[in-house]
């Protein structure tokens, strides 16, 4: 199995929510006790992510979430606060090490804000050769031979870099001699190369010489100092020291570090502790993904559940009473039985469980429960497409037309606008009523089918209940679905636009009033809880809305055979403006780079020159041959990758390492299931007359790298991943695995089978022999997973060198690394 | 209920919460419109103004009926800053949604930024004894560990201690030093310094 271990992909997802602010410091100028404040998330200092402006307000209110997959390391996840103001000025920000995500995992935290200036953004490493060259004859000085050959990833100063380094080297004796490499241009990761020789002038071998003593003295310590060269001014980026002793590594990157002196003579922390604080919640999972045959045993043990009798012996089941919060079993467990195509009956087999144990048919899925959560996951997986295509255009009206909704006299000055509103407000709800209930066709199969089984279930459990079978789909289109979502488009990313407090509230009234249409089909009696949303309720209560709803939870709950038009539809995948290179159709003249919003659908990629405007190319997918990215030093530009197309290549840089990552997954899907897909492409373009990797001169030679192999298909699911990530919850909560397997024990050592099933927590088990076998197999996959990992970080440990690339000197990851895998192994 | 002694009452702004079909939006209709609905209709957001005499002295109580579902948790914190109490509600038929009660306890706690807050932990649909998981001593048993007060209701008629509990949160309001604010802000702050991890 050891070859197993060499390939190892780590995968990393990040949730964070940017809460609130409060108590941020004043302005010095203008109205003082205000400011326009909005916040960027970076990875390091690459801007992802930027909230909406929140005006006038020293303690504003975000509540915006953003979450992707983080596509390269970074040590730093930050978030800077900025002050609208005449000039976007930074306020401060809060800087979380990658190390330190896990202890914040799911917790709302108050953060101090802290300042941000040259020290606080230093990034980056430099790499050093250091030599000594001992004198060969008595008369020749003691040399010492520096080489700066390298950085990488400096601080962009505005956007950016034309480093160039100072080192300076100090004698005991005080003295100091300083030089200066070139500057380089337009580069944070400048190739520098030059040699610096300094020498050591010996007081015994010229104690008759012209020196004075303040020549002399021994080695002491070398300086490097990375300065961005602004002209008139130079920019600090960072520096590293390092003492001439004995033990020196002669080749080693050395990470780049705040400037000492300045550094001590900034404020004391606690005098900083006036800059406010900033409440994020992150969400952050970390896994070592292997090769999929290390996960056999686990996946079968969990593909099996469907067929394991009870169910609530099944790894399924038993992993969402493990595992305390359900919505962290329910993902990757959705996200596996979906890619394998068993979401069905697993899901079947829950819910029959689950429903027998409810005694009313009115809280039918109400609370939180694993098939509710479950069930959530896979409709945002596989009805994302459909909820866009259905509710993007309609809530596009209401948040651009912004007609004012509210009907709540307590809330209105001027009860005279009541009755406009309430006209607004009923045509927004008509337009999305419409939108919803004209959708039933489009509704994906796999979720038909999930509701079909689910009205099955249900109505044999209480076959008096008429209204059941539509309770327990509405339970989920509608109430899990439909309605978060209008009240929250930004997190179903159905906008981009800012909900201000009038449009939530806005979108919280269609929201009620579409959920009370539902509720109306399924229960008796028609009463009006708010007073003030009757007049409303009279409009919508016809048997025209009421029968249009039932007929769309019909059609959507029917047995699949129903045809889909799938094919003829054409659905916007992802949109976005990046920047293109020009495609080039002249040989000669400048081929610069322009902005353009592309859009990506189920049939094309086009690109046009603002949203909305009419597409000025499009491609089809089957001309999209290959999707790679390209090496950065082809434009020398960042982010950027390549489609490759029959007569010719785009290229396009994206705005950020997210969007990027983003983009090239998503077309390298669509890509894949081209059968004129190509098998190699070129990493680098072709400029000036030559490919810039294999120096071929014809523009139309085959490429001279093999193209990346996606084995991610399905919906975008990685199910390698989300084994591991089950497979981390089971190390986490190991404790909980063997106190229901001990509880197991003691249950069939008495004998004793219970009837109504018995209680671990909240855990049920109806038959405790079969339970603990899948609770020992679930823990014997888990151990040998263990196993696996342990053999790869020790290798890991092993293979880094201090000083290498991935680990600099200075660098206090590198030593936290190695210090858990110490006590690891102890611990195994 | 219609008299309205004077002008500038003090105004309460109580939360509702708790998991879905544990009977929040009951208690609340059995509290504002004295009737009970038996029909469970899933809520998105409701609210209610009404004066009403706690203790002899008069307050306006603007309550708001919120959603179970974890799907709307992206709301939750904007009705958490804004509440002065909250009524965390769980039904002692369904027990997870009495587990459930701790995250709610603690994301109120997070955004006040506070280690107290008026709350009242409610112990729902106490009339159906033969279906009942949660006992009593559980109850108290959470309410303790969480340091705030326990009740029992029902909102089923002739309700149960429906009145009492939001009462009972406005006494709680009404009691709660105010020093508390600031003493608890300032050791939040000297805690945190430690933990950030800045450059």
């Amino acid at each position: 199995m050891a070859d197993l271990v060499n390939e190892v992909r780590i995968e990393e997802r990040l949730k964070i929510k940017i809460g609130e602010a409060k108590n941020l410091p004043i302005r010095s100028h203008g109205s003082v006790s205000e400011r326009d404040v909005y916040c960027i998330l970076s990875l390091d200092q690459e801007e992802i992510f930027r909230t909406s402006t929140i005006d006038r307000t020293l303690n504003p209110f975000f509540g915006e979430e953003f979450q992707f997959n983080v596509p390269r390391r970074f040590r730093f996840l930050s978030v800077y606060m900025y002050d609208r103001d005449k000039t976007e000025k930074v306020i401060g920000k809060v800087a979380i090490k990658r190390e330190d995500l896990q202890i914040y995992h799911n917790k709302d935290h108050w953060f101090q804000i802290k300042p941000v200036n040259q020290h606080t953004e230093v990034q980056g490493k430099v790499h050093l050769d250091i030599n000594f060259e001992r004198p060969t004859d008595e008369n020749s000085p003691e040399k010492l031979i520096v080489k700066v050959s390298e950085c990488n990833d400096l601080t962009l100063c505005h956007g950016c870099c034309d480093p160039f380094a100072t080192i300076s080297v100090r004698l005991t004796s005080g003295r100091v001699e300083t030089r200066r490499t070139r500057v380089r241009k337009k580069t944070n990761s400048p190739q520098f190369d030059e040699k610096f020789t300094f020498e050591l002038r010996s007081w015994r071998k010229n104690s008759d010489s012209r020196y004075n003593v303040a020549d002399v003295g021994d080695w002491c310590e070398l300086v490097v100092t990375l300065y961005h060269d602004g002209g008139s001014s130079q920019f600090f980026l960072g520096e590293i020291r390092v003492p001439l002793g004995q033990n020196i590594q002669q080749s080693a990157w050395y990470l780049l570090q705040p400037g000492k002196r300045t550094y001590v003579k900034s404020k004391p922390e606690s005098l900083c502790s006036d800059m406010g604080s900033l409440r994020l919640k992150i969400h952050y999972t970390r896994d070592y993904v292997f090769d999929k045959r290390i996960y056999g045993k686990l996946r079968e043990l969990l593909l099996k559940s469907c067929s394991v009798q009870p169910i609530t012996s099944s790894a399924c089941y038993l992993l969402g009473e493990i595992i305390p919060n359900k919505f962290d079993a329910a993902q990757p467990l959705a996200r596996i039985f979906l890619h394998h195509g068993m979401i069905v009956p697993v899901m079947k087999a829950l819910a029959v469980w689950e429903i027998s144990k409810i005694t009313d048919a009115n809280t039918i899925f109400r609370g939180n429960t694993l098939v509710s959560k479950m069930m959530d996951e896979t409709m945002r997986l596989a009805g994302l497409g459909y909820l866009h295509e259905t509710l993007k255009k309609p809530l596009e009206t209401v948040l651009t037309e912004r007609k004012s909704c509210e009907i709540d006299p307590s809330r209105i000055s001027d009860s005279s606008t009541i009755h406009t509103n309430l006209n607004n407000l009923k045509e927004y709800v008509e337009i999305i009523f419409q939108a919803i209930v004209n959708s039933a066709l489009r509704c994906p199969p796999v979720l038909c089918e999930l509701f079909h089984e689910l009205r099955q279930i249900a109505s044999s459990r209480f076959p008096d209940n008429k209204e059941v079978r539509y309770s327990v789909i509405s339970g989920f289109i509608f109430l899990r679905f439909f309605a978060p979502a209008i009240l929250g488009p930004k997190l179903f990313d159905l906008t981009n636009k800012h909900i201000d407090s009038q449009i939530n509230r806005t979108l919280t009234l269609i929201s009620k009033t579409i959920q009370s249409l539902c509720n109306l089909v399924t229960s008796r009696t028609t009463a009006c809880k708010e007073q003030y949303m009757c007049s409303m309720y009279q409009t919508f209560y016809t048997d025209m809305h009421v029968t249009a709803i039932r007929q769309f939870l019909e059609i959507i709950s029917a047995s699949s055979s129903l045809s889909h038009d799938k094919n003829n539809s054409r659905v916007i995948l992802k949109e976005g403006v990046m920047t293109k290179r020009a495609q080039g159709r002249k040989r000669f003249g400048r081929k610069n780079f322009k902005q353009r919003y592309f859009t990506l659908t189920t049939q094309d990629l086009s690109y046009s020159k603002q949203k909305g405007k009419e597409p000025l190319c499009t491609i089809p997918l089957s001309d999209i041959l290959a999707v790679e990215r390209l090496q950065h030093d082809s434009f020398r530009k960042s982010n950027m990758f390549q489609i490759v197309q029959p007569t010719r290549v785009l290229y396009i840089q994206a705005s950020n390492c997210v969007e990027e990552k983003e983009w090239v997954d998503l077309l390298g899907k669509m890509c894949y299931t081209n059968h004129q897909r190509l098998q190699t492409y070129h990493p680098s373009a072709f400029v000036n007359g030559h490919w810039q990797c294999c120096f071929s001169q014809a523009e139309s030679a085959e490429g001279c790298c093999d193209v990346s192999n996606e084995t991610q298909l399905q919906m975008n699911i990685d199910s390698d991943r989300e084994l591991a990530r089950i497979h981390s919850l089971i190390v986490e909560h190991m404790d909980r695995v063997q106190s229901i397997i001990n509880f197991c024990e003691s249950r069939s050592v008495l004998g004793t089978r219970a009837n109504d099933g018995d209680f671990v927590g909240t855990c049920i088990i109806e038959d405790p022999a079969s339970c603990s076998k899948t609770l020992f197999d679930l823990r014997d996959a888990a151990v040998d997973l263990q196993t696996q990992t342990r053999i790869y970080l020790r290798k890991i440990a092993r293979e880094t060198k201090y000083g290498s690339k991935q680990a600099p000197i200075g660098d206090d990851n590198y030593l936290l690394l190695a210090n858990r895998i110490d006590t690891s192994i102890k611990t195994s | 209920m219609s008299r309205a002694p004077n002008d500038d009452l003090p105004t309460y702004k109580l939360v509702v919460v708790g998991d879905g079909g544990v009977g929040k939006s009951a208690i609340t209709i059995q509290f504002f419109q004295k009737l009970f609905v038996t029909d469970y209709d899933p809520t998105i957001e409701d609210s209610y103004i009404q004066h009403a005499e706690v203790d002899g002295q008069w307050c306006i109580l603007d309550v708001l009926d919120t959603a179970g579902q974890e799907e709307f948790s992206a709301m939750r914190e904007q009705y958490m800053r804004k509440g002065d109490g909250f009524l965390l509600v769980y039904s002692v038929t369904d027990k997870q949604s009495y587990e459930n009660i701790i995250n709610f306890h603690t994301q109120i706690l997070r955004v006040k930024d506070r280690d107290v807050y008026p709350m009242l932990l409610v112990a729902n649909k106490v009339d159906l004894v033969h279906l009942r998981k949660v006992t009593e001593e559980m109850g108290r048993d959470l309410a303790q560990k969480l340091g705030i007060p326990y009740i029992e209701t029902s909102a089923k008629d002739p309700p149960l201690n429906v009145d009492a509990a939001f009462q009972e949160v406005v006494r709680i309001i009404r009691n709660q030093p105010p020093a508390e604010l600031e003493k608890s802000r300032r050791k939040k702050k000297k805690g945190l310094l430690g933990k950030c991890a800045i450059i």
